[in-house]
């Protein structure tokens, strides 16, 4: 009965308290860059003698910390955008594209998501050298389109091969344009996948490092960037203020994803 | 309106053909295949042709070590990983839809909270002066403070920590598609929980550890933030030393060589996961 969650026995107590472990485990550095972020200690004592926002007001009152936030919101923006509308021509032809070789096509796509990130950093990081493109807006877009866009095709195709392609003949035969039907009834009804592919392509520029480190400026840094810099110095207080503000991002993004799910799916 | 209407079914819609795709090639092709081949090609002609930089990593001792480190730290996250979320994966598979959905927020939690944040956050918890040592000393349990960063055992703990989500993330997948009726068919004929976990589930989960796990070590391998940060120098992975040899060594043609051997072994092995995949999705339908 070992697939039975009620007729485990013995084996369920010990099953459920491993799994209460590694989900405290999973919890733990969250939780804890939180609380240190509110900590009054410079050494990062812990428990924290007292509470403080001091690290706060130290992190809004630096300006490199503030643009270097803006800077990664707006290639991540870019990112998203390119990416999903790229992906999106990408994955109806990869779906319903009737050609040889569409599977090898196809994993030449989804390539950037295997490569060690650290291969094509050096790669493109020289590329760009070559065309003057090192540590550009434009460089860092690019660069983060290619790693994102995996990320976007996936959901993407997935939710187009799950879509009654019929739907969409049936309003051509009623008299609508083959794109008039795609814009109409098709995207609306892949809108899971185009939504979750915006929010995995914002994500893979938004925390991406490695390709960032390399391209980066001194005048252009990302924000993770920022936080490697310091952390490679020393380990301020200040690095879990921010630390604490992109949890809560992560948070406010999974509630969204969530409320929006149950939204579009009714 | 009729002929309208077949007409509109017989014109061949663009997107639906190959230009679609021609954007996403256009970018892959420009951005990621001409770099990456330019890079293998700098590999065999920087500093002069030939094939020294490859003579000098294979045949160094220095490099040999890294090389070895790497594939000992990637194997050591996978075994540990498989290890803790398989029971992970099997609670997450049985368990009340309410447990269920707490348990699936935690891990989502902990995988889109950014790398940095999570490394950050390890190297606080496990330096000679952190929470973990402290609670350990104040408990009596050891006297010195252990070393648990800038080693073997900080690379573990902080890469098992990001790999988790991706191992038991397939895993409740596999296990949610094995069909409980096989085990209640094997207590029926007698067989002892420990028969039936050994001969029926483990068997039947065993493509899906398979797959999820060479995922992690192909992940694992090529893995450069975590160790650079909780590593130490004395146990340096292949894909730090590149970063190194390009940053601050500025020596092209050794990096470049290096990369290659990483990108050949890793996709190598993901072609290997390719098939074990796809073995799954054909045994699992019949």
């Amino acid at each position: 009965m070992l697939l039975d969650y009620d007729r485990l026995g013995w084996l369920k107590a010990a099953l459920l308290a491993f799994t209460a472990l590694v989900a405290a485990f999973l919890l733990l550095p969250v939780v804890f860059i939180v609380l240190l972020s509110f900590g009054s200690s410079r050494w990062l004592a812990f428990p924290p003698p007292g509470w403080t926002l001091k690290w706060y007001q130290e992190l809004f009152a630096d300006p490199s910390w503030i643009e270097a936030a803006l800077t990664s919101a707006r290639i991540a923006t870019m990112t998203a955008i390119l990416a999903v509308t790229i992906g999106l021509l990408a994955s109806f032809a990869l779906v319903r594209g009737q050609f040889r070789g569409r599977e090898i096509l196809r994993g030449l796509l989804l390539t950037p998501m295997v490569l060690p990130v650290v291969v094509f950093a050096i790669a493109i990081y020289a590329f760009f050298l070559r065309l003057g493109l090192g540590g550009t807006t434009i460089g860092f877009v690019v660069a983060h389109t290619v790693l994102a866009l995996p990320f976007a095709i996936i959901p993407m195709a997935t939710a187009l091969e799950g879509f009654d392609k019929s739907i969409e003949d049936a309003a051509i035969v009623c008299g609508a344009s083959p794109l008039q039907a795609k814009l109409r009834i098709t995207l609306p009804s892949i809108r899971i996948g185009i939504f979750s592919a915006a929010i995995f392509s914002f994500l893979a520029s938004w925390d991406e490092v490695v390709v960032a480190i390399f391209m980066a400026s001194p005048t252009l840094q990302t924000l993770p960037v920022k936080i490697w810099g310091s952390l490679r110095s020393d380990l301020t207080p200040v690095i879990a203020a921010a630390s604490s503000l992109l949890v809560a991002l992560t948070l406010a993004l999974m509630i969204v994803t969530a409320l929006l799910r149950r939204k579009l799916q009714t | 309106m009729s002929v309208e209407a077949q007409q509109g079914i017989a014109t061949p819609r663009i997107p639906a053909g190959l230009g679609g795709l021609l954007p996403a090639l256009i970018l892959i092709g420009l951005f990621f295949v001409v770099p990456v081949l330019a890079l293998l090609l700098r590999s065999v002609t920087d500093p002069a042709p030939g094939l020294q930089n490859y003579a000098a990593l294979l045949g160094d001792g220095t490099y040999a070590r890294v090389f070895f480190n790497t594939f000992l730290v990637a194997a050591v996250v996978t075994i540990v990983t498989v290890l803790v979320a398989f029971p992970v994966a099997w609670m997450l598979a049985i368990m009340p839809p309410v447990l269920a959905s707490i348990l699936f927020g935690i891990i989502i939690l902990s995988m889109w909270t950014n790398l940095l944040t999570r490394t950050y956050a390890w190297m606080v918890l496990l330096q000679r002066t952190g929470v973990i040592n402290r609670a350990l000393m104040g408990a009596g349990i050891i006297d010195q403070p252990l070393p648990l960063i800038n080693n073997l055992t900080g690379v573990t703990i902080g890469m098992v920590y990001i790999m988790l989500p991706f191992m038991i993330l397939p895993l409740v997948g596999t296990l949610r598609a094995i069909d409980p009726m096989t085990l209640r068919a094997a207590a029926l004929c007698g067989a002892s929980p420990l028969a039936a976990f050994r001969r029926i589930l483990l068997p039947l989960s065993l493509p899906g550890i398979a797959a999820g796990g060479l995922m992690v070590f192909v992940m694992s391998l090529g893995y450069f933030v975590t160790p650079a940060l909780l590593g130490g120098t004395s146990n340096m992975m292949l894909a730090e030393m590149i970063a190194q040899m390009i940053q601050s060594l500025l020596n092209w043609g050794l990096g470049s060589a290096a990369a290659f051997i990483l990108l050949v072994v890793t996709m190598a092995l993901y072609a290997l996961q390719l098939r074990l995949v796809g073995a799954r999705r054909t045994t699992g339908g019949a």
